[in-house]
């Protein structure tokens, strides 16, 4: 049952304890430079501050997507999947060497467009990446895979990190992840990058779902391919 | 050894840095973190409140039901404000607020009771 505390729900209490989260970590690591005498350290902890504050802006913009779905903003046209992870794998590369992590790509589709706005479909892979970045160990690589499907083609994003409580998984096979998870779905989570990247997902008619493994959790999205050729 | 137990990977890794110069182990959940008790008794907790899982106030409570664990001197470091009196019973000796705590407070209080 939604729980509601002076007219603000649940969702709204998540989305505001996800953003303080960031907001009083960049103002710790910024009294503690204070306290460092190390170059390098100082210089380690600056960085740690803008990435902090980059996924909290990014996060930030996508809530404002999700607000903006319905304006007519984002258009829907063919486009290049792998492009897409490409570029998405080129910006969080810095992110993953930063916290010892890697990423890595497998294509095992026919280079096929798909139908998808391409601003959401990176956001998708994004949320998917940093949520797998955020789950895997210095030995396990988050991987990213695009396989076809019966009438499209899967990206998926596995992880090697502790499983999903089975009555999240049940919940989000049978209703999506249609608001921000209060529960917390894994240490640290409240499951706000995958509403967003589900609200994304059913903008442009496509199917969010997960897989369980014995050891981690792929996020997938399925898109329907485009009947346009690809020219690439 | 301090045992530190927050499930945000941002915090962990500032508290890394912040008590570089201690014996520290890190945790992101509170099964792990009482099973390590086990083997080895921390001098000191770092325990965050909002933890997925187990909350802070269930390995409170859960500490509190064995007698080797029952006097551990814990720190409630949490964006939640909470109220001292409350959590005296369950052997806090100080809480931060996570949105206004000082890390040279928490560092002193850190060097404090492990002198003592």
């Amino acid at each position: 049952m939604e729980r509601e505390v002076f007219g603000v729900d649940s969702g709204t209490i998540t989305v505001a304890h996800e953003l303080k989260a960031p907001l009083s970590l960049m103002r710790q690591l910024a009294l503690s430079i204070e306290l460092e005498q190390d170059k390098e350290k100082i210089s380690y902890t600056a960085d740690r501050i803008v990435a902090t504050s980059e996924r909290a802006l990014k996060q930030v913009n996508d809530l404002v997507k999700v607000a903006r779905l319905s304006d007519g903003l984002f258009e829907m046209e063919p486009v290049n999947p792998r492009r897409i992870c490409d570029e998405v794998v080129s910006e969080l590369w810095e992110l993953f060497r930063f916290n010892r992590r890697e990423v890595i790509s497998e294509y095992r589709n026919r280079e096929k467009l798909v139908v998808a706005n391409h601003d959401l479909l990176y956001s998708v892979i994004y949320n998917f990446c940093l949520n797998a970045m955020n789950y895997s160990g210095e030995e396990t690589p988050s991987e990213i895979f695009i396989n076809n499907t019966k009438n499209g083609i899967r990206i998926s994003v596995r992880d090697y990190g502790p499983c999903i409580p089975t009555s999240i998984w049940r919940e989000i096979r049978q209703y999506g992840a249609s608001r921000p998870l209060s529960t917390a779905m894994r240490p640290g989570s409240s499951g706000l990058g995958l509403y967003i990247a589900s609200r994304f997902i059913e903008f442009m008619n496509g199917r969010f779902g997960l897989i369980r493994h014995r050891d981690g959790t792929s996020f997938f999205v399925d898109l329907p391919i485009s009947k346009q050729l690809s020219f690439i | 050894m301090i045992m530190i137990i927050d499930d945000d990977k941002g915090w962990l890794d500032y508290y890394r840095n912040l008590l570089k110069n201690f014996d520290i182990e890190l945790f992101r959940d509170g099964v792990a973190a009482i099973q390590r008790m086990d083997k080895e008794v921390p001098k000191l907790i770092l325990l965050d409140i909002l933890l997925t899982g187990p909350t802070g106030f269930s390995i409170l409570s859960e500490m509190q039901s064995y007698p080797e664990l029952a006097n551990i001197p814990i720190f409630v470091v949490s964006s939640v404000d909470l109220s001292a009196t409350s959590l005296q019973k369950y052997g806090v000796k100080e809480i931060f607020n996570k949105s206004t705590m000082l890390p040279q407070n928490l560092l002193a209080r850190v060097r404090e009771y492990l002198n003592a």
